[in-house]
């Protein structure tokens, strides 16, 4: 039986399993816009899933360009779209 | 145009201001180059347009009418290369007496200071390093996007009359009577009874080929380049170690501290001068060198990721002074070259000077100290 | 040895035998590359090779496995080789005699309207959601694109409960038909075959050839009909609501770390990046083996057979001419593959001039026809100095081919070997922080 653990997106409360991508926690409670691009505000999200695009990028605790598909989502965890 | 007034070799920023002032001077212009737009060192710059790291003399009065020119340049040509009047921050990290010293003379020559305490320095520069209490900011300086000035520039000189020609090596400059009547390349050839080598680093490869001599050789430089991020940085910012690595002749590696914003979010650090030939493998140690000068000005920096770097070749006079005038043996044959890591700046300055040459008119200044007359004696 | 995938699992494994000390670094928590990516166990065909070989790899003596290790850049110590690699937030590095580059490859993308929107990705990343980390991308969706490896994908979403509304392979199996001696050498591909037909069966999929998504847009995927050169069919397109477009057209070897190295690369026959190496997978650098897709896209299966030779060869081993028999074997349907799925330039047609070309930067296919036709660019290289396009945080990974191709298909001049050559390396394989970077001086 996986742990669940929580973390925060954008300041709302998000729920996954220990061991889960912060992409993938976010893509299973249909949070899909990750994040806006810089220049023209286009939402973005997972793309390659592999942390080769960098376009699920994510501030994680403060440190920008995350790639969101890569980190694990650990408890407690602060992960916001812009810094 | 294979009867142009003139010829232009070299599209980078420096052929591509001379090409312009000629050609807003009347005259019909071709540009050559032997790559495309910005392929040498215009193609490696970080745009800098700098009055604050240059030393009372004729260097600084060519820089302070050189910076006013690229405005007007910008108004000519359009807003389409990101100048920005960004203004340069110099700090001093142990004695601030020289940098003192420097920008009072300095500011007796046109340039505009303002001496910082911590408290001014930290409000230019809110995430400079709290230790650091010392600096002068300097307004004047600006930046710009060097590849896309070079571009649109030659854009311009094309759309009123002149021509651009990719892709064509020059392979023979052929002087007849000790002038200039034209040359051969790769794409033709082309007669002309002026000729202005604007090929940079390589300028005295191509004053060989007119059976002319210039010393002008490589200086390489690495810059690199961050993720975009929030914007950490407001100015220019360099330690004063900057202007005397500039003026020195030591064929050792010298490493100073430059770090910038771009438009695009991403910082610019530098700065690393060696004398390696035309070397340009990559080399770790360097990058970690700039790195740590880097986030001991700005240590919000640790945290920034690198995302490339990539090195370019000044090209340099054994003076450190640019070279802007007539051939000293050949007529006709004009060189703006050997700008070093001031070559963005200097450019339509230099344009100035070489157009009014030409065109045999009173320049802005005494352009003499750049002439290459001085090395006329050197023939070994 | 440099990524624990299959071609560097199986190289670890085979050079173990005789005791050569080996340390196996990977970037993930887990070992298997994206072929075997799992959660607790892998799935899927002929799974138990993927736990066969872990179990081997991690029962080794003399193998050190290094997990969560990125490898930044390496560089020459004299007759070493140093690794630099981040580990846990700081630097390391790793000094070896000799070095064995596995770090495999990612999925190749073409642009078409829309393709930046959320619920557009690889077929890669719908698998590693699904394989790696229990989650389906969408409930409703089209698999896309060309290749085999479409079948895994459509057939494991299948099987995890989401509706495939389309299966579109723009090239038909019909072409297999140019590989005859590679299917004959290769019988045991017709069982694998069988295995994902009847999961398609299973849940009533059936594939459509000559078919691509052309657009994508609020979750309205657009398929075209589209012919042999992949330009779009006048016959109509179909519109269809889904959640997920995953969309794939083969695979792109990253070759940053070898060409770090300065070992020596060529263009593959499908355009592909990829490095010279002998019968022994050696490099052109001494001491300095490669395997895996980086010495051209092949598949699993050739991946274990190089990483097999290279594992024995750099750890004195003898390779047994079975080994050289299979990798043939391998190699044929590996041409065949490429034979069978190309992917060709009609492409450039979907795209409109609004159509985002390099995703990091936000590059439309219009500014970099600007800086061709106004500003004079000539190649991508001057088109990027000038656009940005590849200067983003890939660096060029996923745009740099297409803005190529693009620039050659306005100037109609054939893209060279050394620009996609050049576009294709990059002077730090990972990111590394100025912290990080500044830290690691004088004290590695």
């Amino acid at each position: 039986m996986t742990q669940s653990i929580s973390f925060t997106f954008n300041g709302s409360a998000i729920e996954c399993e220990e061991g889960q991508s912060i992409a993938a926690a976010l893509i299973a409670v249909d949070e899909r816009n990750l994040r806006s691009t810089r220049f023209g505000n286009e939402p973005r999200s997972i793309f390659c899933g592999i942390g080769i695009c960098f376009d699920c990028v994510v501030a994680v605790n403060g440190v920008a360009n995350q790639r969101s598909c890569l980190i694990e989502a650990q408890e407690g965890m602060k992960v916001e779209s812009a810094l | 145009m294979s009867n142009p007034d003139a010829i232009v070799i070299g599209a980078g920023i420096v052929g591509a201001s001379c090409a312009l002032s000629l050609t807003n001077a009347g005259l019909n212009v071709l540009v050559i180059d032997r790559g495309a737009v910005s392929s040498g060192t215009t193609g490696a710059g970080e745009g800098n347009i700098l009055v604050s790291d240059k030393d009372p003399g004729p260097e600084l009065t060519l820089a302070l009418h050189s910076r006013n020119l690229w405005f007007e340049m910008q108004d000519d040509v359009g807003d389409s290369f990101e100048l920005e009047a960004k203004g340069g921050v110099v700090v001093a990290r142990r004695d601030d007496a020289p940098l003192m010293k420097l920008a009072t003379e300095q500011s007796h020559h046109g340039v505009t200071i303002e001496k910082c305490n911590q408290v001014r320095l930290h409000e230019l520069e809110p995430y400079l390093h709290p230790d650091i209490s010392s600096g002068v900011f300097y307004p004047q300086d600006a930046q710009c996007q060097p590849m896309l000035a070079a571009a649109h520039v030659i854009r311009a000189v094309v759309q009123r009359g002149g021509a651009f020609i990719s892709q064509a090596k020059v392979t023979r400059i052929c002087v007849e009577n000790g002038a200039v009547t034209g040359m051969e390349t790769s794409r033709g050839t082309f007669n002309a009874p002026i000729i202005v080598n604007a090929t940079g680093t390589w300028a005295g490869e191509l004053a060989q080929l007119a059976g002319s001599h210039l010393p002008i050789a490589p200086r390489k430089g690495f810059i690199l380049v961050t993720e975009p991020t929030k914007k950490y940085i407001f100015h220019k910012v360099y330690d004063s170690d900057y202007v005397a690595n500039v003026a020195s002749s030591d064929a050792d590696l010298q490493t100073s501290t430059v770090v910038e914003g771009t438009r695009s979010g991403t910082i610019l650090i530098g700065a690393s001068r060696e004398r390696v030939g035309f070397d340009g493998s990559m080399n770790y140690e360097i990058l970690r060198t700039l790195a740590a000068q880097a986030t001991s000005l700005f240590p919000v920096l640790r945290e920034v990721a690198l995302l490339r770097a990539y090195r370019g070749f000044r090209p340099y006079a054994p003076d450190h002074l640019p070279v802007i005038g007539e051939d000293a043996n050949v007529k006709g044959l004009w060189h703006s070259a050997g700008h070093e890591g001031a070559g963005i700046g200097l450019a339509p300055g230099s344009a100035a000077l070489i157009t009014d040459a030409i065109l045999g008119r009173e320049s802005f200044m005494d352009g003499s100290a750049f002439s290459p007359q001085r090395f006329a004696t050197v023939r070994v | 040895m440099i990524g624990a995938g299959p071609a560097g699992l199986a190289a670890a494994e085979a050079a173990s035998r005789n005791g050569t000390e080996v340390a196996l670094l990977d970037a993930s928590s887990r070992m298997g590359g994206q072929y075997w990516r799992h959660r607790t166990r892998v799935t899927g065909y002929r799974s138990e090779r993927g736990d066969t070989l872990f179990a081997k790899v991690l029962a080794a003596d003399s193998v050190t496995y290094i997990s969560e290790a990125t490898v930044w850049s390496a560089q020459r110590d004299g007759d070493l080789i140093r690794v630099n690699y981040l580990q846990g937030g700081s630097e390391s590095s790793l000094i070896a005699e000799k070095v064995i580059l596995a770090t495999g490859a990612y999925d190749r993308t073409l642009p078409f309207p829309g393709w930046d929107q959320p619920g557009s990705m690889t077929p890669g990343a719908a698998q590693s959601l699904l394989k790696g980390q229990g989650v389906l991308a969408g409930k409703r969706i089209i698999v896309a694109g060309t290749g085999p490896f479409l079948l895994p994908v459509a057939t494991g979403f299948a099987e995890a409960g989401a509706e495939i509304v389309g299966l579109f392979d723009a090239n038909s199996p019909l072409r297999w038909a140019l590989s005859p001696k590679a299917l004959l050498e290769n019988i045991s591909k017709f069982a694998e075959l069988l295995y994902y037909a009847q999961l398609l069966r299973k849940h009533s999929i059936t594939p459509r050839f000559g078919r691509a998504v052309t657009a994508f847009n609020d979750g309205v995927a657009t398929i075209s009909r589209i012919n042999p050169n992949f330009a779009i069919k006048e016959d109509g397109s179909e519109s269809v609501q889904v959640d997920v477009v995953a969309v794939g057209w083969g695979f792109v070897p990253d070759v940053s770390l070898g060409g770090i190295l300065g070992c020596s690369q060529r263009v593959d026959s499908d355009g592909t990046v990829i490095f010279d190496v002998d019968k022994n997978q050696q490099s052109s650098q001494p001491h300095i083996w490669i395997v895996g897709e980086a010495t051209g896209i092949g598949g699993a299966d050739l991946s274990l057979i190089e990483g097999e030779i290279a594992g024995l060869a750099a750890s004195g081993q003898k390779i047994e001419k079975s080994h050289l028999l299979e990798r043939i074997r391998k190699q044929r349907f590996a041409d065949a593959l490429k034979r069978t799925y190309p992917v060709r330039d009609g492409w450039r047609n979907w795209i409109s001039p609004s159509t985002i070309i390099c995703r990091c930067e936000e590059v439309t296919s219009q500014e970099i026809r600007d800086s061709v036709s106004e500003l004079g660019a000539e190649d991508s290289r001057t088109s990027k100095l000038f656009t940005r396009a590849g200067m983003g945080l890939c660096q060029g990974r996923m745009c740099s081919r297409n803005v190529s191709e693009i620039v050659s298909g306005i100037t109609q001049c054939a893209v060279v070997d050394g620009e996609r050559i050049a576009a294709s390396n990059r002077p730090t394989a990972a990111p590394i922080s100025l912290g990080q970077l500044a830290d690691g001086k004088n004290s590695l």
